[in-house]
């Protein structure tokens, strides 16, 4: 999993995004500007010696807002900044009993516009493939389109909430039950009922631009089709499709959404979009967009592929008897500063003992060190060969370059 | 996800599995005896699989992207709410969710009420949500089987139950005092299915939609 967070965090670094650490513990004052009741609820608090409650974050986007807000104040914006860690969650999830979860997440603060949303929507995605997950996909949404629909149909106030509630339970049965109640039929109305199958590639933008007849949807529609024009110049074509049908906390969201979805697992390995009122509330406004990868999943993808990823491999086993320890520890760091991985034995074996051992620890070879000037060694399926063990680390680094 | 390339579907085992295996058969998803799903648990057919599991663990497979679509009754989803999609209303399998007394017993609307109401229920989620909703305390005991004989008992002052023709309660004195929803069997699916695999899945979805509305 630490290899999946590292070729993540590796991609982010490449496209010049800085990586942050923001503090586990927050203060509830300080998380509560930035997340709804839901997600409050879920928070794990707790009381300091002054009686102030604190709570384990739950997500990382509003502790790196408060970052760019307070400490970096003085840098200019656009601000591309990283962070990985665990987040907590006081519900256990129902799908991995797992109430620490770990995320990888990247924000770009300062920029507006489509360029910046599809380069964020394009670095989701080769996060995705840096990590090896092997088939990957990247939906994206807008939630203006959303929030057009809502101010179009002609519902009065509590109705439009109970919309909004079984939309966000994603319950198209009450939902269909509520719009029933109304005389008024409008596209609009078939739009949200049609929620769940408004995915597709650019011919959706035509479909649903030839239903809606409001200023904020169309807006949307236009922008996204802009996005999707870069994100194919970003050599992503392939992989991003459209879904205007995207559910997601429409409070926070004020653009461009997305999620990216693997093979093998029932829920999007990453998520993001753009917020551009969040940072006013810390105190200095800019827009911004982002996305967190949820590396539980990642890892789960690819334990679970047809070739999961191999433990890293050790180089070199080195096993002694008698006062063959001194040059052991000595190979053992001529070794290492070579860049090898190799694991220096705690207690003296003789050689089959020692190949016993090497099997367990299951390098690649085993050096034995005995008194004396040679050393021996062992390729994995090769012979043993003795020779001086200077020799041995010049051989081994050799066939490293 | 399902490995394979089919779209799974899980039927609940009970009440609801008969009109569920008609449903699909008229879909033109699959033709089914009970007999050899019981028998099978899972059957695939061209096109689609059917998995045939416990009522309650229906939202559990599909959730988890073990099956794509699933049909379940909305007393389950009362129950188990989760990041599924709740599609179509089958409208099969209708029955109520009923707060049930003793025929003596005083209690009917929430003016009876006392200050703390025991309540024993198969339901307890949709039970606490109901009486929290209506501001009234109330002490759920939670039963695995036969709640009807709960109140009669003197263990609880009613029942929170599901009954679709109301013998049951009857039979057992029992009276309804209000009801908290009307259930019918949905068609559940998981989000991701429908976002990697949409046409597949939508023409499933579409499929049963019009059997219902045939």
């Amino acid at each position: 999993m630490r290899d999946a967070q590292e070729s993540v965090l590796s991609e982010m670094r490449r496209w010049g995004y800085r990586h942050v650490i923001t503090p586990m513990v927050e203060s509830t004052d300080v998380l509560e500007l930035g997340i709804g009741a839901e997600q409050r609820r879920r928070l794990f608090k707790f009381a300091d010696a002054r009686g102030e409650v604190l709570a384990l974050v739950g997500e990382r986007t509003v502790p790196v807002a408060r970052l760019v807000a307070g400490k970096l104040r003085g840098s200019a914006l656009p601000l591309r900044l990283c962070y990985a860690g665990p987040v907590l969650s006081t519900d256990e999830g129902g799908f991995q009993q797992r109430r620490e979860t770990y995320q990888v997440g990247a924000e770009l603060v300062g920029a507006p516009g489509p360029v910046a949303d599809a380069e964020v929507i394009a670095l989701a995605a080769r996060c995705l493939q840096a990590s090896g997950v092997q088939r990957y996909q990247v939906d994206v949404g807008h939630a203006e389109f959303f929030q057009g629909i809502m101010d179009a149909v002609k519902l009065p106030d509590e109705v439009k909430a109970q919309v909004r509630a079984a939309l966000a339970a994603r319950d198209f049965v009450a939902l269909e039950a509520l719009l029933d109640k109304t005389p008024l039929r409008s596209a609009e109305h078939e739009l949200l009922l049609r929620f769940p199958a408004l995915r597709g590639g650019s011919e959706m933008l035509e479909t649903a631009g030839g239903l809606v007849r409001n200023k904020r949807s169309e807006r949307a529609l236009a922008e996204l089709a802009e996005v999707q024009k870069l994100l194919v110049a970003h050599g992503l074509g392939e992989v991003v499709s459209l879904d205007l049908g995207a559910i997601r906390d429409f409070d926070y969201y004020t653009g461009i959404i997305f999620e990216g979805y693997g093979p093998e697992v029932g829920r999007p390995v990453a998520q993001g979009g753009r917020y551009d009122g969040l940072l006013e509330r810390f105190g200095r406004a800019a827009p911004a967009t982002g996305f967190v990868v949820q590396l539980d999943l990642i890892w789960e993808m690819l334990t679970r592929a047809p070739r999961p990823p191999a433990l890293p491999q050790i180089d070199a086993a080195v096993a002694w008897t008698g006062s063959g320890l001194t040059t052991a520890l000595k190979l053992g760091s001529t070794l290492r500063l070579f860049g090898m991985r190799a694991v220096v034995d705690t207690q003296a074996r003789d050689q089959a003992q020692a190949k016993a051992w090497w099997q367990a620890v299951g390098a690649v070879n085993l050096i034995h060190c005995r008194s004396g000037a040679t050393v021996s060694w062992t390729a994995r399926g090769g012979r043993t060969k003795t020779l001086p063990p200077e020799q041995v680390a010049g051989r081994l680094a050799g066939g490293l370059a | 996800m399902t490995a394979t390339s089919k779209v799974s579907i899980a039927v609940p085992t009970g009440a609801l599995m008969p009109g569920a295996l008609r449903l699909l058969s008229r879909a033109g998803l699959a033709r089914l005896s009970a007999e050899l799903l019981g028998r099978q648990l899972m059957v695939d057919r061209s096109g689609v699989r059917v998995i045939l599991v416990r009522p309650a663990d229906v939202p559990a497979y599909v959730d988890h992207g073990a099956a794509d679509l699933g049909i379940v009754g909305k007393d389950i989803l009362w129950e188990t709410p989760g990041a599924h999609y709740e599609l179509v209303d089958l409208r099969f399998g209708g029955c109520r969710m009923v707060l049930a007394v003793p025929e003596a017993s005083k209690l009917n609307g929430p003016e009876t009420w006392p200050p703390q109401l025991r309540v024993a229920t198969k339901y307890p989620r949709t039970a606490v949500a109901w009486f929290e909703a209506r501001g009234q305390a109330v002490e759920v005991v939670q039963l695995h089987g036969s709640v009807e004989l709960a109140p009669q008992v003197g263990l609880v002052d009613a029942i929170v139950d599901l009954t679709a023709t109301g013998r049951t309660l009857k039979e057992n004195r029992l009276r309804i005092a209000a009801t908290l929803g009307a259930s019918t069997a949905r068609l559940i699916a998981n989000q991701a299915s429908l976002k990697t695999r949409t046409e597949r899945v939508q023409a499933a979805v579409g499929r049963l939609r019009e059997a219902v509305e045939k």
